[in-house]
């Protein structure tokens, strides 16, 4: 099975790109790294430290309006509604910003949401991500709400701007593979035992002498704040942001993949990461689907799959644990 | 009596310790004191509030009244993940090990730092390894070190949570029935394990129901009745009180 | 439970909740004085508002507190009550400007209903007429008998304008055999024996004109066509509760080792409805045809719409419907038992997944009521269910997590907090109050205003 589910998407991805010509495969390719960061960070939270956070998508949305915020050119001041200030920070600059304040923000919020568990996490969760949509929607003093925030730096270094598709790619690909690093050795160390160790029993490894509640605390954080850095690199990509990116449905997407992929393993949300963005864009191409249903139908396929996988499979494709 | 002697004297000790459920006093006001060194058990009928004793001392549940004293460290909450400063760690009654990881992980995962940063850097190191291998060949798991402790049969599971208990390197184990639900050949292998602890030196106190057990293995015993102590002392002089007699035939 | 909710009994954080009481209970009297007209007017709001929390919050109550999982479903089935009636009304009533009539939701929807009539009569019938009957005599009578009921429930689909003439024999039906039991009943509970021949003759034609009548006058009742409409969306929504209870959760609960199984299962059917809902109406809002009341009544300054007493009347109705289902009837010490430990329920001989089964079955109604009626105050979105269930999850966590009295008080206490928390702050802060309120209360009050005993 575990072989089996690789091949079908790995031979998919080949065949698609193959089809499709490697333009689209470019675009493709950020967006899956995109993905694949937010699914990687998430699978810490809910594979590895068993918490099913749906509210991922609020510290991806803190990310992006980070760096929309610093960055937006101030060229565009007709498209200006409500006058923010031009900052104009380069996007090397802003990049750590979007990093450390998704990072405070799910500190202040692991705080609260530390002693809630199980369902009642999801309830909070829940919470989360709605309560950080209406921030973006509605302080429009400094997200101007539903216009969204226009001319996003593109990365640069030195003079080197990475406008074209390819450059950004790059980029991206390289941002993921850092950030697979950093689970990699998260996940490898004692730091990760003790993650599963409380995701199976948080009393029995108290009595260890391990305090839970800041391990829950800190792998929290670390995920959000990989969550702020694929934000960063999605704003600074589309060059344009507003709420709609950032709504709850997209969160619960985020735990399909993740639950897809197989929880607690990093290749697992690789893998639905690259499954999602396929099934999407190969549904564009499926002549009895209307264009306008493309996205509903991958919904419907994904919510389908995920009833069956929780009949059949609760690992997920290539997955360790079983919720 | 300074804080050293109190140390030297006694392993656990509570002060009137109390714990209720709604209406139900599961310990009420109870005053005892275990001596280092040597096996300690606590037993009593169904109810009487061994268990419910065992998980205030480590923690598991808040204290509603009373002190706990643990290696002369007076403490009114216990915080469980601070017990093994306190030289004191535990077995549960119905096993608790992690179930979706492996024997190995279920090890070593207590023989890492306990600090944040250190833990995020460190890496399996021989020593862990070595550690764990030791401990897995002493409680007779190493064949099974790759499983999954979900897969394990309920004796290997209570094995291998004995085997985690011991990994941690303390003065005073709790262990909450260990050799309930054991086939012979298994339960010799507990006693030894308990036998070995005490020559080595370490506290040990464990709630049985077995009284084969209870009349060979402890040198100290504590009978408890409606969460209240009804006596304690030397085995066999406990075992022939009216008292115990009383409470353990009388219903 | 007690696990689930981490416990949180420091004594600061007690001094705390008593401070913020204080503090919001110091708010609400300066709001008063400052406005008695405008207090009064958010009051009306938060009323209308809570009545629909309500009804939500006691059918989710209802099947929390039986099976321990949050089920996402009653987000799609308040979609699914709201959209019925559009579905059914849209021609009629908007001048068919979206109309809109899908053969495959109709075929859909009647297989769901043929499946679960199916499972009814296997439950019900089977097992006291199988001494008497062939089984394979019985078999064919129910697959003729279900694919009926089935046919019926599509053919009311698809022909939404004809609902009255349509569903007419049907309440017939349901109101002559209500007679006959009432008139068995009596006489037995009189005479202490069954009805024999010919007095059950008597009775049958009784029953009969009884009602034919009752089914003539919801036909020429103004109006009936809209509250057919509602019957309809919401028996549609609670047959697919009970329906994914019966043909999908009953198989996970066995084998899950925790209740999260469920909950990302029923995210995936919540997920699936609302993009099947989008595909089938679209994703704008669309309005629900006129009810009555839509005038704005004054009262003491302060100005509420008669569809809104309707509402809160409903909420309250509906709360006194469980509460003798729940209270005075031997279901509802079935329903408690399970809700206690479902294995002691089925060792004392409590046929569990029909008790369950029914119990989703009423959820789904209830959640379904509460998305209509809210529909038809403001606009629809397939996406608006999602949000509905999470007000109602917050409010009966406020009232008490599987307390049917927590969730009416937690209801309407959720909406009055809401509407006065917009008074000073713009009405789209709303959701985040929602949230902060739900928060403080899993923080400070874990087990809600009334807890679960």
């Amino acid at each position: 099975m575990e072989l089996w589910a690789n091949l079908i998407v790995l031979t998919w991805a080949v065949a698609f790109m193959l089809w499709q010509g490697v333009g689209f495969a470019i675009t493709l390719g950020t967006v899956f790294a995109i993905w694949a960061i937010l699914a990687v960070s998430l699978n810490l939270v809910v594979g590895f430290t068993g918490l099913l956070s749906i509210g991922h998508i609020g510290f991806f949305g803190i990310g992006a309006y980070a760096m929309a915020f610093l960055t937006s050119d101030a060229s565009y001041e007709q498209l200006r509604t409500e006058a923010i200030p031009t900052l104009g920070w380069p996007f090397f600059a802003a990049l750590p910003v979007s990093v450390v304040l998704a990072g405070v923000t799910a500190l202040l919020v692991g705080i609260v949401f530390n002693r809630f568990r199980d369902d009642i996490f999801v309830l909070v969760s829940f919470g989360f991500a709605i309560i950080a949509f209406s921030v973006f929607l509605n302080l429009r003093s400094v997200t101007r709400g539903a216009f969204g925030i226009h001319e996003i730096e593109r990365p640069a270094i030195g003079g080197w701007v990475l406008d074209g598709e390819v450059e950004f790619l790059v980029f991206a690909l390289i941002c993921l593979a850092l950030v697979v690093l950093v689970c990699w050795l998260i996940v490898t160390s004692s730091f990760g035992r003790v993650l599963t160790a409380i995701r199976e029993d948080e009393e029995a490894i108290a009595v260890f002498g391990y305090q839970v509640t800041h391990y829950k605390l800190a792998v929290w954080v670390i995920s959000a704040m990989m969550a702020g850095l694929a934000g960063g690199l999605f704003g600074s990509w589309t060059t344009f942001i507003d709420p709609n990116s950032f709504i709850l449905l997209e969160s619960m997407l985020l735990v399909c993949i993740v639950i897809l992929g197989g929880l607690a393993t990093i290749w697992g949300s690789l893998l639905g990461a690259m499954a999602f963005v396929l099934l999407d864009e190969g549904m564009r191409f499926l002549p009895f689907i209307p264009s306008e249903f493309v996205g509903q139908a991958r919904q419907i396929v994904l919510g389908i799959l995920l009833v069956l996988l929780m009949l059949f499979r609760p690992q997920g494709l290539v997955g360790r644990y079983r919720l | 009596m300074s804080a050293a002697d109190a140390r030297d004297a006694y392993a656990v000790e509570t002060i009137d310790l109390s714990k209720h459920f709604g209406a139900v006093r599961a310990v009420d006001e109870l005053s005892v004191s275990i001596p280092h060194e040597g096996i300690t058990s606590i037993v009593g009928p169904n109810g009487s509030g061994k268990s419910t004793l065992v998980n205030l001392l480590s923690g598991v549940l808040p204290l509603d009244g009373g002190l706990v004293i643990l290696d002369g460290v007076r403490l009114r909450v216990v915080k469980a993940h601070e017990t093994p400063e306190h030289g004191v760690t535990r077995t549960f009654q119905e096993v608790r090990l992690f179930d979706q990881i492996s024997v190995r992980d279920n090890i070593m995962v207590v023989l890492t730092s306990r600090r944040l940063l250190p833990a995020l850097l460190e890496r399996t190191t021989v020593a862990h390894t070595e550690r764990t291998e030791q401990i897995l060949r002493e409680v007779g798991m190493w064949e099974k070190r790759d499983s999954l402790a979900q897969e394990l049969s309920y004796g290997q599971r209570k094995l291998l949570e004995i085997g985690r208990a011991l990994a941690l390197d303390v003065r005073t184990y709790l262990f909450d029935e260990p050799f309930a639900g054991l086939f012979p050949e298994m339960l010799e292998r507990v006693k030894e394990i308990v036998v070995r602890m005490r020559d080595e030196g370490r506290t040990l106190i464990f709630i049985s129901h077995n009284m084969d057990i209870v009349r060979e293995l402890p040198d100290h015993l504590i009978v408890l009745d409606s969460g209240r102590l009804l006596t304690e002392g030397e085995v066999h002089d406990v075992l022939s009180r009216e008292e115990v007699i009383e409470a353990y035939l009388g219903d | 439970m007690g696990a689930q909710l981490a416990s949180y009994r420091d004594r600061q954080s007690q001094l705390l909740a008593i401070a913020l009481a204080v503090a919001a209970i110091a708010y609400v009297v300066w709001k008063i004085s400052e406005s008695p007209e405008q207090a009064l007017q958010f009051a009306f709001n938060g009323l209308s508002v809570g009545a629909v929390y309500a009804l939500l919050a006691m059918g989710f109550t209802l099947v929390y507190s039986t099976v321990w999982f949050f089920d996402l479903y009653y987000g799609a089935a308040a979609a699914i009550g709201a959209y019925g009636v559009f579905y059914l009304r849209s021609g009629e009533a908007l001048g068919g400007l979206y109309e809109v009539n899908e053969p495959f939701v109709n075929v859909a929807f009647a297989a769901v209903v043929a499946g679960v009539v199916a499972w009814a009569l296997r439950e019900g019938l089977y097992t006291r007429l199988r001494t008497r009957y062939r089984t394979r005599n019985l078999i064919l009578a129910a697959s003729l008998l279900s694919a009926a009921a089935g046919g019926y429930a599509g053919l009311v689909l698809a022909r939404p304008n004809e609902i009255e003439v349509l569903l007419s024999p049907a309440i017939g039906v349901v109101v002559g055999l209500a007679v006959l039991w009432m008139v068995r009943r009596g006489h037995r509970l009189a005479h202490g024996r069954a009805l024999t021949g010919p007095l059950l003759a008597v009775a049958a034609i009784v029953a009969a004109i009884a009602g034919g009548y009752c089914a003539l006058l919801v036909a020429d009742a103004p109006g009936s066509r809209l509250y057919l409409s509602w019957a309809v969306s919401c028996l549609l929504a609670g047959t697919v509760g009970l329906a994914l209870y019966r043909g999908l959760y009953v198989h996970m609960i066995a084998r899950a080792r925790s209740p999260l199984i469920m909950l990302v299962a029923s995210l995936g059917v919540l997920l699936a409805m609302t993009a099947a809902t989008t595909i089938v109406f679209q994703a704008a809002p669309r309005p629900l045809p006129d009810a009555f009341g839509s005038d704005p009544v004054v009262i003491a300054g302060a100005t509420i719409k008669g569809f809104n007493v309707f509402t809160i009347a409903v909420a309250l109705v509906g709360f006194a419907g469980l509460w003798l289902l729940l209270k005075q009837t031997s279901f509802g010490k079935a329903v408690r038992a399970i809700g206690d430990d479902e294995e002691v329920a089925k060792v004392v001989g409590i046929n569990t997944t029909v008790v369950i089964a029914v119990v989703f079955f009423i959820g789904a109604v209830y959640a379904a009521l509460a998305g209509l009626l809210s529909g038809h105050d403001t606009a629809i979105q397939p996406r608006m269910g999602l949000l509905l269930l999470l007000k109602g999850w917050i409010a009966s966590v406020v009232g008490g997590l599987g307390n049917l009295y927590g969730a009416i008080v937690g209801g309407f206490a959720l909406g009055m907090v809401e509407q006065f928390g917009i008074w000073d702050l713009a009405g789209e802060w709303r959701d985040v109050i929602s949230f902060g309120v739900l928060i403080l209360f899993l923080s400070f009050w874990p087990k809600g205003l009334l807890p679960r005993k």
